[in-house]
């Protein structure tokens, strides 16, 4: 079993800083592998537990995206490909069409598995537009999947359904993060990681296609925080009693 | 010239709102909103309805529904599919946009044409940062549910395609409605959140009793429902779960993290109980009360008792 999973360096949004003016400061901000990411790892290192084969890590990314491909060697991924590419930001064309056409020259692989979105952006586009590019099934938001031969059968999580589906293999799945808890690496997996072979591709020698139309970023802008940030003291009892009449003030909670 | 903006959503409530908000679009560039009708429901909100005709011998999956489409837009060019962004439908976006070899924009919770080209405004970095994207037309557009008024119109012209048989690889076996709690989230004017600051799943009741004091739902950080599982996930507020906009939201024992902040950041009044006074929760909250839930609970309940 060829396995592939998608790790993208996303933003960390928590350390995002904003500047005077309101703009966001990507160039530089600190980055992490997409938390739910991780789940996308665990449940490749699984499948290749039940059913044997190798766990590829893929990103597209700078440089500095190495060190996500890092973190999915250390949990166990056997080897890493880093398409080395320099990403607008909301642009899931863009990285679809590049991470197909490097899953294409890397593999075939009879698994692809993604996360249901990047903590960042979150857009959850990419999963799906990678299938219909590579011309596979696509089983989006598995909570739980098995390997059945030449098939897998999973339950999806839509908005008010669980839905089980079968598809046949190859196919590109993304997971829900109830689906696992992903494992932590050991200080000697860490180690180890850095010793895992990497294969660096660069897009000019992928043909990544029919390129979509670049989507263009006009503005970012720091949604503002009009929240009155006022702290209420006293014992609990008194605190509450406080806290109620200012609810009830905000016209929200009936007296 | 390409034609029409047309709007595509698996559940009906979702497409009237795509469908007011192609028509306000509609009125910028010659055509019309057209809502596109794949299950013979019989759609409403927008002047136009076209009804694809296909049969689905495996069913219609996102992967069928995206291959109708594209067959369709082949004849007709569409100036823009907007398409509800659910969880189903960033598959047919998605699909659709590879196959039309178009731009695609997501998440839309505004959107605007200028110069032959569509303007989305979407939310980014779990809600930190309002992104204007653009993309030259035709492109397609995932929507945010909840975005726009829901169209009323009824369609006054209702065209028929055939699209013939779309097969598809994925099969759906069966499918079950999810457990629900007993109050819808999206539509509670009060909501009571409960945290990790909470300690066992024990005391969940006593939370969800000063709900019902308050006449409002119980709902939860990503922690209770996906990691520890004490409460279903539709009780999950955030980025990954439901997003709500109460009047009241009262948190009680969550830190706040970016990505739950997301989920209810458009509250109109946003209330919160946490043991750190440097919880980040506070800094999207109109009151704060730094102090233990265990206590400040029973006070609320006990105070909300005597105004009775």
């Amino acid at each position: 079993m060829k396995i592939a999973v998608c790790v993208k360096h996303a933003v960390d949004e928590s350390e995002l800083k904003i500047d005077p003016s309101g703009k966001p400061l990507l160039e530089g901000a600190a980055s992490k592998m997409g938390t739910f990411d991780k789940n996308a790892v665990e449940e490749a290192l699984r499948v290749k537990a039940s059913a044997g084969g190798e766990v590829v890590a893929v990103t597209v990314g700078r440089a500095d995206a190495r060190k996500s491909l890092k973190e999915a060697l250390a949990m166990g991924a056997d080897r890493g490909v880093h398409v080395l590419a320099e990403l607008g930001a909301l642009d899931p064309p863009k990285t679809a069409g590049l991470l197909a056409a490097a899953l294409a020259k890397t593999g075939p692989y009879d698994i692809v598995l993604c996360s249901e979105g990047s903590s960042d952006t979150y857009t959850g586009l990419v999963p799906p537009m990678v299938a219909e590019r590579l011309g596979v099934p696509y089983v989006g938001y598995a909570r739980k999947l098995e390997l059945a031969g030449r098939a897998l059968k999973a339950e999806r999580s839509l908005e008010e359904s669980l839905e089980s589906v079968e598809s046949p293999l190859p196919a590109v799945v993304s997971v829900v993060s109830e689906i696992n808890e992903p494992r932590y690496p050991t200080l000697i997996q860490i180690m180890q990681a850095s010793k895992k072979p990497v294969e660096e591709l660069r897009p000019e020698q992928l043909a990544a296609g029919d390129a979509a139309p670049p989507t263009a970023v006009l503005s970012m802008a720091a949604q503002p925080q009009n929240r009155k940030h006022v702290m209420i003291e006293g014992t609990p009892d008194e605190a509450a009693s406080k806290l109620l009449d200012a609810l009830v003030k905000e016209g929200v909670l009936q007296p | 010239m390409s034609k029409g903006f047309w709007c595509y959503s698996e559940s009906g409530a979702i497409a009237a709102e795509l469908a007011s908000a192609a028509s306000s679009l509609a009125g910028a560039v010659p055509g019309d909103a057209v809502i596109l009708d794949l299950d013979g429901s019989g759609a409403l909100g927008a002047a136009k309805r076209l009804v694809l005709k296909a049969s689905y011998p495996a069913g219609a999956s996102p992967e069928a529904v995206a291959e109708s489409i594209f067959r369709a837009a082949k004849q007709l060019s569409p100036a823009a599919i907007l398409v509800g962004a659910t969880r189903n439908g960033r598959e047919v976006a998605a699909r659709l946009a590879v196959k039309m070899k178009a731009g695609l924009l997501a998440e839309a919770s505004a959107l605007a044409l200028d110069g032959g080209r569509l303007v989305a405004e979407r939310s980014a970095y779990a809600g930190k940062v309002t992104a204007r994207v653009s993309s030259p037309l035709p492109c397609v557009c995932t929507v945010k549910a909840g975005s726009f008024p829901k169209g009323s119109a009824r369609p006054a012209e209702t065209q028929e395609l055939d699209v013939g048989d779309v097969p598809s690889k994925v099969k759906t076996l069966s499918s079950a409605k999810k457990e629900v709690g007993t109050v819808d989230l999206k539509a509670a004017k009060v909501i009571v959140s409960a945290g990790r600051g909470v300690k066992r799943k024990e005391d969940l009741p006593m939370l969800a009793e000063l709900a019902k004091d308050m006449k409002g739902a119980l709902g939860c950080s990503r922690p209770l429902s996906s990691d520890l599982g004490w409460l279903p996930e539709e009780h999950h507020i955030g980025l990954t779960g439901v997003n709500v906009k109460p009047e009241l939201y009262l948190a009680l024992g969550i830190s706040g993290q970016l990505q739950h902040v997301a989920g209810m950041k458009d509250s109109r009044v946003v209330a919160a109980v946490n043991t750190d006074k440097d919880a980040p929760i506070f800094q999207a909250a109109d009151y704060g009360i730094v102090g233990d839930l265990y206590q400040l609970v029973p006070a609320l309940r006990k105070a909300l008792a005597a105004r009775r």
